[in-house]
């Protein structure tokens, strides 16, 4: 009688802990991933095909240094900087810069016109359907995602910058 | 077994510690003299809670912890009162859309309201702690009952007969008297009597038990059983694909994917219907009331290509409904509710003709969507090779074409056009398939020379799409639903059985001739006297119910 008592109790105890420690785990995990992404969060991880096809993950990059940038071509201070970004891509690629040019869901014809005019050769991805942009919470064009090696987002730029603020903000990255 | 206090009763029987009266013969044991005469304290029958025990360890001091009723009470109590700070301000789950509520409290609420963000009560009802106190309720529940409901059980089931003559006098209902004739006869005819009653009826000799309705008692713990279950299906809505809270906003002939799942909604059609004039009351004449809003709705579910950002998901159409408000449409726990709308249009496509103006033939019409249109249209004579595509046009500051968003505003198309009286390598024509744009960027100037030559143009509205409105649905999935419903019925039943319906027991010893009665119930004891006066009265025994009372509270 008292042996089973106690396997009662243990067996019950055992339960509040694992329904108990799941339901509050959740609870505070689930407050990092909400709300708007910020410094030292986890950016939301993409799959988006590349102009040629191929798709291409966030997760690839591990390791490396990546920056983000949501753009399109009806966003001037977008236009100005991929250029910009394409100069800063060849200075520091040896150093293992990734930079990836999300198009805000525009379609083909005016993605290829658009790269094609100014020969741009870090990978630009297509989203569809303004998915991957509302998964980070844009509100406004451009905005550019500096993601650390280790995964986290080191600093959001919300807007455009000159060549030497992207310069700038690359060094501090590489530094990291 | 070493116990450190003597439990052994008079009777033989040994006792658990904690035990108030004698489990078998319910003589009150170890009481303080000034309490001596009062009634008894009948608490789940007299037994020892299972918790209490003589030597607890850390498992048993976790235990009496949660089983005490105290602490459930303080932890219901702190429940409510942070409950209630979560009321003060909106919860950031009542936004839609995109917002950051470490700008939005400082900003509508100053300083108190940062504050309120800063202690984490925007989000109260999701927070670590309050979480962490529905799981110690959960706790205290289940423990509580447990530690409450074995023993009484036990008790209840093998009752003695023949009770302590301390035990029967000390009820709150309680009556004396001296029998004339056969004892054991009065006792059978009494016992009858109460059958009569519908109680159940046991003697042994001169003693009787008779009981009623002990059911009831099980109440609280079904009742018990029922919050818990309410408790943790609340609690399963964290888990992934229990429950969700979306919205979608579809444009009319569009198939939208509705966010975190395999399903993609098309609207074909919203409909918003206003009252007409004569249709409202004076005073809201004039105001634009709305009668109807609908949404066609179809619901697909994606088969194949469904994660693959290059192919286009291969879908399957698994119901439709026409969406009104409160009429949503359902699949499987799935309920997508009319939430909004807009009414701005949005050209889709058009379908134009090309007019070679030298001979008057008129080629096509051909398709051409505003987005992802073909590279290049044959039309008779004539290649039309799509070179560059604009959605809102416009002259950028540096002179050249762009566009100001990717919405088709002011659509613009340059094709470059092969064909007999034009140049081989091509003349490039620019095309405005709206009517205010030509006019607007003069597309005849634009064009020169080739505008005397061919025309792109649309022969009559039947040869436009466009979509006239979007409809914002609500999406909704709540899977634990159901388990809080059977929690709710559970807890209902519970509570009717504990409420509606009274334990009544009566125990009776005849000692020579010397009868005593004594009676208990856990509620009513207007009715368990009536009880046992009625039952006397039937054996020719009168008495008035009220003398039978023997005081103590609630009686």
């Amino acid at each position: 009688m008292r042996k089973s008592r106690k396997t009662v109790q243990v067996v019950i105890l055992i339960a509040v802990l694992l329904i108990g420690g799941y339901a509050i785990g959740t609870t505070l995990f689930a407050d990092s991933d909400k709300g708007p992404l910020r410094e030292g969060g986890t950016p939301p991880a993409f799959e988006l095909a590349d102009l040629d096809g191929n798709i291409r993950q966030l997760s690839d990059y591990e390791g490396k240094p990546v920056v983000v940038n949501f753009w399109g071509t009806f966003c001037p201070p977008c236009v100005k900087e991929m250029p910009e970004f394409e100069r800063q891509y060849q200075k520091w690629q040896d150093k293992g810069l990734v930079v990836l040019a999300i198009n805000l869901s525009e379609d083909t014809l005016t993605v290829n016109n658009f790269v094609h005019r100014f020969e741009l050769n870090y990978p630009i991805l297509r989203d569809v359907n303004r998915k991957t942009e509302r998964s980070y919470g844009l509100k406004s064009y451009p905005t550019t995602f500096f993601i650390k090696p280790d995964g986290s987002i080191a600093e959001i730029k919300v807007g455009g910058m000159t060549e030497a603020d992207i310069d700038e903000r690359i060094e501090r990255l590489l530094q990291l | 077994m070493s116990l450190i206090e003597n439990t052994k009763c008079e009777c033989g029987h040994q006792n658990a510690v904690g035990t108030v009266l004698c489990e078998s013969c319910g003589k009150p044991l170890e009481e303080q003299k000034d309490t001596a005469e009062l009634p008894l304290e009948m608490r789940y029958d007299g037994v020892a809670r299972r918790s209490q025990k003589s030597n607890p360890n850390v498992i048993d001091r976790v235990w009496n912890f949660f089983s005490s009723v105290k602490i459930a009470i303080y932890l219901i109590v702190l429940t409510f009162l942070t409950a209630m700070l979560g009321t003060i301000y909106p919860q950031e789950n009542t936004f839609v859309g995109n917002f950051d509520p470490a700008v939005y409290y400082e900003e509508t609420y100053g300083l108190t309201g940062k504050i309120y963000y800063m202690l984490g009560l925007t989000h109260t009802y999701e927070s670590w702690w309050f979480i962490g106190l529905l799981v110690m309720i959960g706790t205290s529940l289940v423990i509580c009952s447990l530690d409450r409901v074995l023993p009484l059980y036990r008790a209840l089931s093998k009752q003695q007969i023949r009770k302590h003559l301390q035990f029967i006098l000390r009820q709150k209902t309680v009556f004396k008297h001296t029998i004339e004739g056969d004892t054991g006869h009065w006792a059978e005819q009494f016992g009858a009597q109460l059958k009569r009653k519908g109680y159940r009826v046991h003697r042994d000799g001169t003693a009787l038990l008779a009981e009623k309705n002990r059911f009831s008692r099980w109440g609280p713990y079904i009742n018990h059983i029922g919050l818990i279950l309410f408790l943790l299906a609340i609690l399963a809505r964290s888990i992934p694909g229990f429950q969700m809270d979306t919205y979608v906003s579809v444009p009319d002939g569009d198939t939208v994917q509705i966010p975190d799942t395999n399903y993609y909604v098309k609207s074909e059609k919203f409909t918003v219907e206003f009252y007409k004039d004569e249709e409202l009351p004076d005073k809201l004449k004039g105001t634009a009331r709305a009668k109807l809003y609908e949404t066609k709705a179809v619901l697909y579910e994606c088969v194949s290509g469904c994660g693959d950002p290059t192919a286009k998901p291969e879908l399957r159409e698994v119901t439709r409904h026409d969406i009104v408000v409160n009429d949503p449409l359902k699949y499987k726990g799935l309920k997508l509710y009319q939430f909004d709308f807009d009414l701005t249009p949005r050209l889709n496509a058009v379908h134009p003709v090309l007019v070679d103006k030298k001979t008057g033939n008129v080629y096509g019409p051909f398709d051409l969507p505003m987005r992802d249109s073909a590279m290049q249209h044959k039309l008779g004579p004539f290649t039309l090779d799509l070179y560059a595509n604009y959605m809102e046009f416009a002259i950028g500051d540096n002179g050249e074409p762009t566009t100001l968003s990717r919405d088709p505003v002011a659509p613009a198309f340059i094709f470059s056009v092969k064909g007999p009286g034009l140049d081989p390598a091509g003349e490039p024509y620019m095309y405005f398939p709206m009517q205010k744009d030509k006019v607007k960027f003069a597309q005849d100037t634009i064009n020169k020379g080739i505008a005397d030559k061919i025309e792109i143009r649309v022969d009559g509205m039947d040869n436009v799409d466009f979509s006239e409105a979007s409809t914002h649905l609500n999406v909704r999935m709540d899977r634990a639903l159901p388990y809080v419903w059977v929690g709710a019925v559970f807890s209902m039943i519970g509570l009717l059985m504990g409420s509606y319906w009274q334990h009544r027991r009566i125990w009776l010893r005849i000692d020579g001739s010397e009868l005593s009665l004594g009676a208990h119930t856990n509620k009513n004891w207007y009715g368990m006297r009536a009880d046992v006066a009625g039952a006397l009265k039937k054996v020719g025994i009168a008495v008035d119910p009220k003398s039978l009372d023997n005081g103590g509270n609630n009686a």
